[in-house]
C-alpha cells in the first residue's frame, strides 16, 4: 500500500510539476484558463458524489479509506491537469485550425483561382464556340448570298424571256390588237408611229364604223359582242330578207294570178288615202329625221347621177303622172301598215 | 339608216313597169313561172334603184340579164343599161392549191404560244365568217377589201329592206281585196 503510495505520490508530483509547467506556458492566454475553471467544476461534481459512495460502503477501513481518499484526490488533481491537457489540446486544435484556415483560405484561394482559371477557360471556349457558331452562320448567309445571287440570275434569264416574248408577240399580233380586247400586246419603241401602222389604224377605224352602222341597222345585234358574232348576226339577217322576198313573190303569185297590180292597187290606195293623210305625213316626219346619214348617200348617188333623173323625169307622160300620185298614195299606206 | 318613202315609191315604180312587160306572156302560165317573174322584176327594179354605182347592184343587173335579158334592157332603158350589162366586172384571182399548203406548212411549222394561238383562232373566226358574208351578198367573191365589203353589205341590206316593205304591202293589199 506505501509503495503504491509512494508511486501515486511520485505520479502526482510529476503531474504537479507538469501542470506548473504548463501553467508557466500557458500564462498568457487567460481566457484559455478561465475555459479550465469551467471545466474543473464540471468535472468535480461526479467524484465527490463516487466518494461519498465509497464512505457509505466502507466504515470499518475509514483511515484506510482516508488515506485512499486523499490519494484519489491526488489522482483527482491528475486527471484535473490531465483533463488541463484537454484545453491546451484544444486550444492546439483551435491553432491548428487557426493555422489551417490559412491553409483553408489558401486552398479556397487555389480553388477560387483554378475556377477563375476554369470559367477563364471556360470563358476563352465559351467565344471560341461562339466563333465557331459565328463561323457556322457566316457560312449559313454566304450560302443565302449565293441563292439570292443565283435566284436574281434565274429572275434575270425570266425578264429575258418575257422581254423576248413580248417582243414576238408584237412582231405578230400587232394587227390584232385592237380586235381582241383580253390581248393586250405593247408595241416597241417605234412602232406605233411607223406608216404601215398608221395604215392600218385608220383600215381598222373605218371597219369599225362600218360595224356600227350594220348594228344600227340589223335588229338584236346590239347585244353580241366581238365581230365574229356580229358578222353571223348580219349574215343571218340578209338571209332571212331574201327568204321574204322568195316567200312574198310566191304569195303575190298565187292571190295575183292576172298580175293586175296597178288597177287594184290604185283603187284601194286612193280609197284608203282619204282617211289616213295626216297620220302618213307625221309618219313621214317622223321617218324622215332619223336618216340624216343615209340621206347623205343618197344626196351623193342622186347628185352623181342628175342627167339621169332628168331623162326619166321627162320621160312618163301624163298617166306616168297620175300613177305616180297614186305609188305615193301607196307608199305612204305601206307605211301606214 | 331606214328605206326612205322616195326609194319606196322609185322602187315600187319600177315593179310595176317591170310586171306590165310580163303581163301579156304570164296568161295561163304556172304558179312557179309567175312567181319567177314577179321575182326577177323586183331583183332589177331593186338593183335599179342604185343605177349601178355599187357592185352589188351591177353584179344582180349581170345575173339577171343572163335570165331575161329583154326584161333588163327595158327596165333600164333610161339608165344605159348596155353599159351596165357589158361592163366587165373585176375577175377573181385564182391561187394555187399547191402552193397554198406549202406556204400554211411553212407557218404551222413555227411554234406558237398561247396568246398567239387563240389570235391566230379569232382571226380564223373572222375570217370564216367574212367569207360567208361574202357569199350571201351578190357580187361579194369580187370585194377586195373588208370596208368596201361591208359597205357593200350596208346598202343591200338597206335595198332589201325596201323591197321587204313593198311587197308586203302589196300581199296586204291583195289580201284585203279578195276578203272584200
Amino acid at each position: 500500500m506505501l509503495e503504491g503510495l509512494v508511486s501515486q505520490e511520485s505520479l502526482s508530483l510529476n503531474s504537479m510539476d507538469m501542470s506548473v509547467l504548463e501553467r508557466l506556458k500557458w500564462v498568457q492566454q487567460q481566457q484559455q484558463q478561465l475555459q479550465q475553471v469551467v471545466s474543473h467544476s464540471s468535472n468535480n461534481s461526479p467524484e465527490l458524489l463516487q466518494i461519498l459512495q465509497f464512505h457509505g460502503s466502507n466504515n470499518d477501513e475509514l483511515l484506510e479509506s482516508s488515506f485512499s481518499q486523499f490519494q484519489m484526490l491526488g489522482s483527482g488533481f491528475g486527471p484535473n491537469y490531465n483533463m488541463g491537457f484537454g484545453p491546451p489540446h484544444e486550444s492546439i486544435s483551435r491553432t491548428s485550425s487557426c493555422h489551417m484556415e490559412p491553409v483553408d483560405t489558401m486552398e479556397v484561394l487555389l480553388k477560387t483561382g483554378e475556377e477563375t482559371r476554369a470559367v477563364a477557360l471556360k470563358n476563352k471556349r465559351k467565344p471560341e464556340v461562339k466563333t465557331r457558331e459565328e463561323q457556322k452562320t457566316e457560312k449559313k448567309i454566304k450560302v443565302e448570298a449565293e441563292t439570292e445571287s443565283s435566284m436574281k440570275g434565274k429572275s434575270n434569264m425570266g425578264n429575258t424571256e418575257a422581254s423576248s416574248d413580248t417582243s414576238k408577240e408584237t412582231s405578230k399580233g400587232a394587227s390584232e390588237n385592237q380586235k381582241l380586247d383580253y390581248i393586250h400586246v405593247r408595241a416597241r419603241r417605234g412602232q406605233a408611229t411607223d406608216r404601215h401602222s398608221l395604215a392600218e389604224r385608220a383600215r381598222r377605224e373605218k371597219i369599225s364604223k362600218k360595224m356600227k352602222y350594220l348594228q344600227d341597222i340589223v335588229p338584236g345585234c346590239n347585244k353580241v359582242t366581238g365581230k365574229a358574232g356580229m358578222l353571223d348576226e348580219i349574215i343571218n339577217y340578209v338571209q332571212c330578207l331574201q327568204r321574204q322576198v322568195e316567200f312574198l313573190s310566191m304569195k303575190l303569185a298565187v292571190l295575183n294570178p292576172e298580175l293586175e297590180l296597178a288597177v287594184e292597187d290604185v283603187s284601194v290606195k286612193q280609197f284608203q288615202a282619204y282617211f289616213t293623210n295626216v297620220v302618213a305625213s307625221k309618219q313621214s316626219i317622223m321617218v324622215d329625221v332619223p336618216l340624216f346619214p343615209l340621206d347623205q348617200q343618197g344626196s351623193l348617188d342622186l347628185s352623181a347621177i342628175n342627167p339621169n333623173q332628168t331623162t326619166s323625169i321627162e320621160a312618163p307622160s301624163g298617166s306616168w303622172e297620175t300613177q305616180s300620185q297614186s305609188l305615193y298614195n301607196t307608199s305612204s299606206l305601206g307605211f301606214h301598215y | 339608216m331606214q328605206p326612205t318613202s322616195s326609194m319606196n315609191e322609185e322602187f315600187l315604180k319600177k315593179w310595176q313597169m317591170g310586171l306590165q312587160i310580163f303581163r301579156p306572156s304570164i296568161d295561163n302560165t304556172s304558179v312557179h313561172e309567175r312567181k319567177k317573174a314577179i321575182k326577177l322584176s323586183a331583183d332589177v327594179a331593186m338593183a335599179s334603184l342604185r343605177k349601178g354605182t355599187t357592185c352589188w347592184s351591177r353584179a344582180l343587173i349581170e345575173k339577171t340579164a343572163t335570165e331575161d335579158n329583154f326584161l333588163v334592157r327595158q327596165m333600164l332603158s333610161g339608165i344605159k343599161a348596155e353599159t351596165l350589162i357589158n361592163k366587165k366586172l373585176p375577175k377573181k384571182t385564182v391561187c394555187h392549191r399547191k402552193i397554198v399548203r406549202r406556204s400554211k406548212k411553212i407557218l404551222r411549222r413555227k411554234s406558237k404560244s398561247a396568246s398567239e394561238e387563240a389570235a391566230a383562232k379569232a382571226k380564223r373566226l373572222v375570217k370564216r365568217r367574212t367569207q360567208g358574208l361574202r357569199n350571201v351578198v351578190p357580187g361579194g367573191e369580187l370585194m377586195s377589201n373588208d370596208v368596201l365589203l361591208l359597205q357593200e353589205t350596208l346598202d343591200y341590206i338597206v335595198s332589201l329592206q325596201t323591197q321587204v316593205n313593198v311587197m308586203r304591202s302589196i300581199v296586204d293589199a291583195a289580201e284585203a281585196e279578195i276578203e272584200r
